[in-house]
């Protein structure tokens, strides 16, 4: 589904440049969800940055669904990310002056799928998310756990073949978070989506399949999920990140 | 990094984002320069009501300089609000209120002198072009030469100074005000995003309902409905419009586009998205600043179109004032004039037209029953010329036809083009058909009556001359000499010797000439200052719609972010922003040129006798320059949409 290979990026100019990814190699495989995690300054941000197409790669190659995405034009990699990319951010990135409807059917609007589709669709994945009564309120009248699942919605609504998540529950509380993880869980299964999500929650990762743990731009390891329960990937992965901290600590 | 750098800095960086504010202050410089030049130009000397010219023009100057300072203000106040966070930053990093204070200062008078500089030596340039334009216009014979003048560069620079300074305690008082969490916070305030309220639709209905009502009274204004209370509909009118105006901006603009978005059911293109909801919610928050633009640039357009209408009308008003060359009321007169003419060698034509005063009952022959005519149609008086004594124009006994329709008269009455009419004498009364009505006078107006003059057969004339009725007889005798000079050469060497030979103690006569260059004079500079406050207006409310929308672009920003991360291109978001900017701009451009048109309408008679073509040319100009701004806020939003990836 993804692969990306030798990806290098880096800030700055001629004299002032500062590397941040280091030839990383990553790979997604269809209906995967996959866990980047690293401290802050790793990297991680700006790997999902590349991945998703809003970025583009110094060197590298990233091939998502058969298509390169490092040898696209501009308006190519518009298209493509309107057809085969769905996005939630830490900060919900909803429009304030649209109801809940319309923003999650922006993504059907600009693919010119029928009115009647688009409803039938919408009702499906609301409901799943748990949102369908509140289509018709405005951002601003939500708590912060209904925006990140209106943003989860309008990901899902188009049915992309990948969906990237940079955060999504940095600015939910717990309960909140457990809510949205769980049902991204869902639509993982059902919807047999991919999902590659950034966050440095432990327990947010625990929830995906796959971890991988990135440091100074580089892929430091991974975790596979396996037939464990959750409660023990998690405190695999918090070993990990353990030892991450710790290495980084040394310096 | 020191103070003097800090303020070069933030120099540099404001030109660059704010050249349009640059731009304004260099223009009603310039402006105002170029206008005061002109006040104290010599040549403004030779013009025939020399105090009232000067006069205008420093009324003129005076109502610059209020929109000038007006605008700047505002505008300033903008550009603080931008940088309350940079006044915040410097505030936490330890500066007192009164460095901050002297920083902006610096930084403003640098920016101010520097634009009144270049917009005076612009203003110096221009003069020669702005004098050339002044006496094509009020028909000033003179050579329109560049003279540096040192009281308006003075002036110029006083009424600047004060301007300054204004501004200055503006930012004193703004920067005294505010603590430095409100000032990190001033921008971050979001608009009122919420679901349209019964009463919103109720005002929106109600802003509707108050225009049209305006209009509807402005139609019937003239029209005899409203007799002694023109007055009181006048403002009943200005009321309703302006009170539903706002009300437009405050709901009805909301409430409409909400039903367009009711229909389509939450399914949203991108041109919706960027156009309709987000216009839905500003134009509701920016309701009085729109107002204020709507109202005064439909008074600007109004005005602009009255005296271009009067100024278009000129030539045709001073046909009913002076119907030939010369005009004149007295035989004698006539002679001695024609002696004049002789001794000079000016070869001329002669008409001579005898003309009577009747009671005439004009009822039939009214398109519509007249208002506020003060006297009897039944029994009205009304000038008879012989055919005989006209060129052009026969008829048979009984027939009749009609000169000087369509003058002043017109706004009361307006003739059929066919129609019967009485004309009775002390004994005999003609029951004549008139089977044409032309525009021409056949005599000038104060023997006319100020009213249509009736053509008979020579026959009918003399049966109405038998029994003249001597107390309805006009003041200014029974007959009428035109001269019209035969070679256009000569008309005005012989203007000149009317000029000499014209004095008090004659009866009244009149030159075609004079009558076309005094109202050209008059109207010509009422047409130019109205003209170049006109102007100003428009392009300061024009930079104030801008600056709205750069800053209303900033804070879309993170939408734009959105929707291009979503796989929207960027010349998709382009088109929406064109759509956007069409209902920005184009909503208080077109209910001021509805505005500007209904009041136009409802007493345009008044300032001449054409309507149409003059008021379409000032509103296609007026809405070319304005779009202007519309075309370069979609620049600015290019900029910013290519930057929010």
């Amino acid at each position: 589904m993804l692969q990306a290979m030798k990806i290098h990026k880096s800030f700055g100019n001629k004299f002032n440049k500062q590397e941040v990814l280091k030839g990383i190699d990553i790979n997604v495989d269809k209906g995967e969800f996959v866990s980047i995690m690293g401290a802050s300054g790793s990297g991680k941000t700006t790997l999902l940055n590349v991945l998703s197409s809003i970025d583009r790669v110094n060197r590298g190659t990233i091939i998502i669904q058969g298509q390169e995405l490092t040898s696209m034009k501009d308006k190519q990699l518009a298209t493509f990310r309107k057809h085969h990319l769905g996005f939630i951010f830490q900060e919900y990135n909803l429009l304030d002056t649209l109801t809940v409807k319309e923003n999650i059917l922006l993504p059907l609007s600009v693919n010119n799928v029928s009115k009647k589709g688009a409803n039938q669709t919408f009702k499906e994945v609301t409901d799943e998310l748990g949102i369908y009564d509140i289509r018709n309120k405005y951002p601003n009248e939500l708590s912060g756990g209904q925006k990140q699942r209106t943003s989860a919605a309008r990901a899902f609504i188009h049915e992309p073949s990948i969906i990237f998540a940079d955060e999504p529950t940095g600015a939910l509380d717990s309960k909140s978070a457990s809510d949205l993880l769980d049902k991204l869980n869902n639509l993982n299964h059902t919807r047999d989506a991919t999902i590659v999500m950034v966050t440095h929650d432990p327990v947010a990762a625990s929830y995906s399949g796959r971890v991988v743990f990135i440091k100074d731009g580089q892929m430091y390891t991974q975790l596979n999920k396996g037939d464990q329960t959750r409660k023990t990937f998690l405190k695999d992965i918090m070993t990990t990140q353990g030892v991450l901290g710790g290495v980084y600590n040394e310096h | 990094m020191s103070i003097n750098r800090l303020i070069w800095q933030s120099l540099k960086k404001n030109i660059r984002s704010y050249y349009l504010y640059v731009f304004a202050l260099i223009f009603s410089a310039a402006l105002y320069f170029a206008f005061v030049t002109l006040q104290f130009d010599p040549a403004l000397d030779t013009m025939s009501g020399t105090a009232k010219g000067s006069a205008g023009i420093y009324t003129g100057s005076v109502l610059l300089i209020a929109i000038v300072t007006v605008f700047l203000l505002y505008a300033n106040n903008l550009f603080i609000k931008r940088r309350s966070k940079e006044i915040g930053l410097f505030q936490l990093i330890g500066m007192t209120k009164g460095k901050i204070f002297r920083i902006l200062s610096i930084e403003n008078s640098v920016l101010y002198a520097g634009s009144i500089v270049i917009g005076i030596f612009l203003g110096f340039a221009g003069s020669k072009l702005i004098k050339l334009i002044f006496f094509q216009i009020t028909g000033i014979d003179q050579v329109a030469a560049l003279n540096f003048s040192a009281k308006a560069t003075g002036q110029t620079l006083l009424v600047f100074l004060i301007i300054y300074l204004f501004i200055m305690v503006m930012n004193y008082l703004f920067i005294n005000r505010q603590s430095v969490l409100s000032l990190f916070q001033i921008r971050s305030k979001s608009e009122n995003v919420k679901k349209m309220s019964i009463m919103q639709i109720l005002i929106g209905i109600i802003g509707i309902g108050l225009i049209m009502t305006g209009y509807y009274l402005s139609t019937k204004l003239f029209s005899g409905d409203i007799d002694n209370q023109l007055f009181f509909a006048m403002l009943s009118i200005l009321g309703s419009v302006i009170i539903g105006t706002y009300l437009f901006f405050k709901g009805s603009v909301s409430f409409i586009l909400q039903l367009i978005r009711k229909s389509k059911a939450g399914y949203l293109s991108i041109n919706n998205v960027l156009s309709l909801s987000s216009i839905m919610f500003r134009m509701k928050s920016n309701a009085v600043l729109l107002t204020v633009i709507t109202t005064v640039s439909a008074l600007a357009i109004g005005l602009l179109s009255l005296t271009y209408i009067s100024y278009y009308s000129m030539e045709k008003s001073a046909q009913q004032i002076a119907p030939n060359d010369f005009s004149l009321t007295d035989a004698d007169d006539a002679n001695s004039f024609k002696e004049e003419l002789n001794a000079e060698q000016i070869e001329y034509e002669e008409t001579r037209i005898d003309f009577i005063t009747v009671r005439a009952d004009i009822t039939d022959a009214l398109e519509s029953a007249p208002s506020n005519f003060n006297g009897e149609l039944e029994n009205t008086r009304i000038v008879v010329v012989s055919d005989q004594a006209t060129a052009d124009i026969n008829v048979s006994p009984d027939e009749a036809a009609l000169t000087g329709v369509g003058g002043s008269s017109s706004q009361f009455l307006s003739f059929q083009e066919e129609g019967n009419i009485t004309l009775s004498s002390q004994t005999s009364t003609i029951d004549a058909h008139y089977i044409e009505s032309k525009e021409r006078s056949l005599l000038p107006r104060i023997q006319s009556l100020n009213f249509p003059v009736v053509v008979v057969d020579d026959r009918d004339y003399q049966q109405l001359e038998k029994s003249l009725d001597p107390d309805i007889q006009g003041a200014f005798g029974y007959e009428y000499i035109g001269i019209d000079i035969a070679d256009d050469d000569q008309l005005s060497q012989a203007n000149a010797i009317f000029q000499d030979w014209d004095n008090e103690e004659k009866n009244p006569a009149y030159s075609y000439l004079e009558s076309v260059n005094q109202q050209k004079q008059q109207l010509g500079l009422t047409m130019f200052i109205v003209g170049f406050l006109g102007l100003t207006f428009l392009i300061t409310s024009g930079c104030i719609l801008y600056f709205k929308q750069m800053d209303e672009s900033e804070e879309e920003k993170p939408t734009y972010t959105i929707l291009r991360k979503l796989g929207f291109t960027q010349d998709d978001l382009v088109r929406g922003i064109w759509y956007k900017q069409l209902f920005n701009f184009g909503i208080p451009l077109i209910l001021g040129l509805l505005h500007s048109y209904f009041a136009v309408k409802s007493g345009w008679f008044i300032f001449g006798t054409e309507m149409l073509t003059p008021t379409v040319i000032v509103m296609a100009i007026y809405t070319v320059l304005y779009s202007i701004f519309g075309v370069l806020s979609v620049r600015y939003y290019k900029r910013v949409i290519r930057e929010a990836l």
